[in-house]
């Protein structure tokens, strides 16, 4: 009896393997672009340091500080990794100057921004070379499907099928404080299809869009200020 | 109940407790517990349907702006400290009280000293001459209105607010007379209360309140005309 169950082991293997494969497969349905305009040399010495900051001036929509704080982190680690201000603590040094009303729209507004000398002063303790505006969001379209939930006395179960669509598109303009000028934006679109089928038990299969964009976006970021 | 199970039966007789009264006793406790859930679902009732009181707490940051050369007083009055806005439901009931009188005196009180050489907390603003100041700054709350998810269909706690702000001499006599708006909103974060969607978006308003004080306060012509004729 032994022997015969170890024997149907690499079959009764085989078709959790599968449903694994098919689920990690179906996860990574996420496309990513990313566009870079460059419009001045960059690059940043081991002892400057850049601070990235969300637009918030808009009424429709505002960029997360959770999304702010990913590309700061994936930017600020790894090979090449760059000294990054976190955005509330840059944000509250240079108060009021960089409040959703006050901050600057435009590139020649830093100059005029750089000559209140408590702003220059606040910048240079800092060291920043470079300001990193990042302008976006994540929108969830085509819902579709449902599913259901029951509980009865002998248990309880999910049957159905759900499925959505998340579409990530940023945009990060980078001005170099030494010159108050705009070097070049870069921006990153992606997009992808969640998955939620339900039989008992729901199971989510989530495209990790705005994670896939953050990396993509801080990666293309880090090689834009080393001047790559 | 230990030493009532443990007395012999003349005991019992003479003290007039029967095997009765031991068994009432021993479901006191029941009662209580039944009695002490009936209360909490009670009070767990009464209190879903109780208005809930937010106070506006917040920490703002002190502006890095030039200090002007001015000693300045300010009166923290009526329609300022104690002003409670107060949310109705749809249903017209009390759904939220608003306080922001303490968090609008801690943002002025951080505020105007990176604005003015030296400011005074006035108790009242016939004690302005005595205390040798140049102005008294009095800020008044005019309207509040607060945007709920629930009510706007938004995914954000908003809280619009209108001040009447006054700058007067000394002595009383007019300088100016403005009206400020404030804005602030917070997106709503899963696993948080609408108490704290409203704390945020108020902390928010008020720091757009400071932000924009701090800067524009030269720019109210009544203000840059007294700035002018006072610091030549």
């Amino acid at each position: 009896m032994n022997i015969k169950a170890q024997k149907s082991t690499p079959a009764a293997w085989l078709m959790p393997s599968a449903i694994l494969c098919l689920l990690m497969l179906l996860q990574a349905c996420t496309t990513t672009t990313i566009d870079e305009f460059r419009q001045g040399a960059t690059g940043i010495n081991s002892d400057e340091a850049i601070v990235i900051l969300g637009r918030r001036q808009g009424a429709a929509y505002e960029t997360r500080a959770e999304f702010v704080r990913c590309v700061g982190d994936r930017m600020a680690r790894g090979t090449g990794a760059i000294t990054v201000i976190p955005e509330q603590q840059f944000v509250d040094a240079l108060f009021p100057w960089f409040e959703p009303r006050t901050a600057p729209l435009r590139s020649d507004d830093l100059q005029q921004l750089m000559a209140q000398p408590l702003v220059t002063e606040k910048m240079a303790e800092f060291g920043i070379r470079y300001i990193i505006w990042l302008d976006g969001q994540t929108e969830t379209t085509s819902r579709m499907g449902s599913i259901s939930c029951a509980v009865g006395p002998g248990g309880g179960g999910c049957f159905g099928f759900g499925s959505w669509e998340d579409d990530s598109s940023f945009e990060a303009r980078i001005w170099d404080v030494s010159s108050h000028t705009s070097v070049g934006t870069i921006s990153a679109d992606a997009n992808g299809q969640s998955y939620m089928p339900a039989v008992f038990v729901p199971i989510p299969l989530i495209a990790r869009v705005e994670a896939n964009a953050c990396s993509s976006l801080a990666n293309q970021l880090k090689q834009f200020v080393q001047g790559g | 109940m230990r030493m009532l199970v443990n007395l012999s039966k003349q005991e019992k007789r003479e003290s007039g407790v029967n095997i009765n009264s031991v068994t009432i006793k021993k479901a006191e406790p029941y009662r209580f517990c039944q009695r002490l859930l009936m209360s909490l679902v009670i009070m767990l009732t009464l209190a879903s349907c109780a208005a809930s009181t937010v106070t506006v707490r917040g920490s703002y940051p002190r502006p890095n702006i030039p200090a002007m050369p001015l000693s300045v007083g300010v009166y923290y009055g009526e329609g300022l400290t104690d002003f409670v806005y107060t949310e109705l439901s749809d249903a017209g009931k009390e759904e939220y009280f608003v306080e922001t009188g303490a968090t609008h005196k801690d943002l002025f009180n951080t505020v105007l000293p990176a604005m003015f050489q030296r400011v005074v907390v006035l108790n009242s603003p016939a004690d302005a001459a005595a205390q040798g100041v140049d102005a008294v700054f009095i800020p008044r709350i005019n309207e509040f209105q607060l945007g709920m998810p629930q009510k706007t269909r938004l995914d954000a706690y908003e809280v619009w607010v209108r001040y009447n702000m006054r700058l007067t001499g000394a002595d009383g006599s007019y300088i100016a007379d403005w009206v400020m708006t404030a804005y602030g909103k917070t997106t709503t974060a899963s696993f948080s209360t609408a108490e704290r969607g409203i704390n945020d978006a108020s902390v928010a308003a008020l720091r757009d309140l400071a932000s924009n004080f701090s800067l524009g306060f030269t720019s109210v012509p009544d203000v840059r005309d007294w700035l002018q004729q006072r610091l030549q």
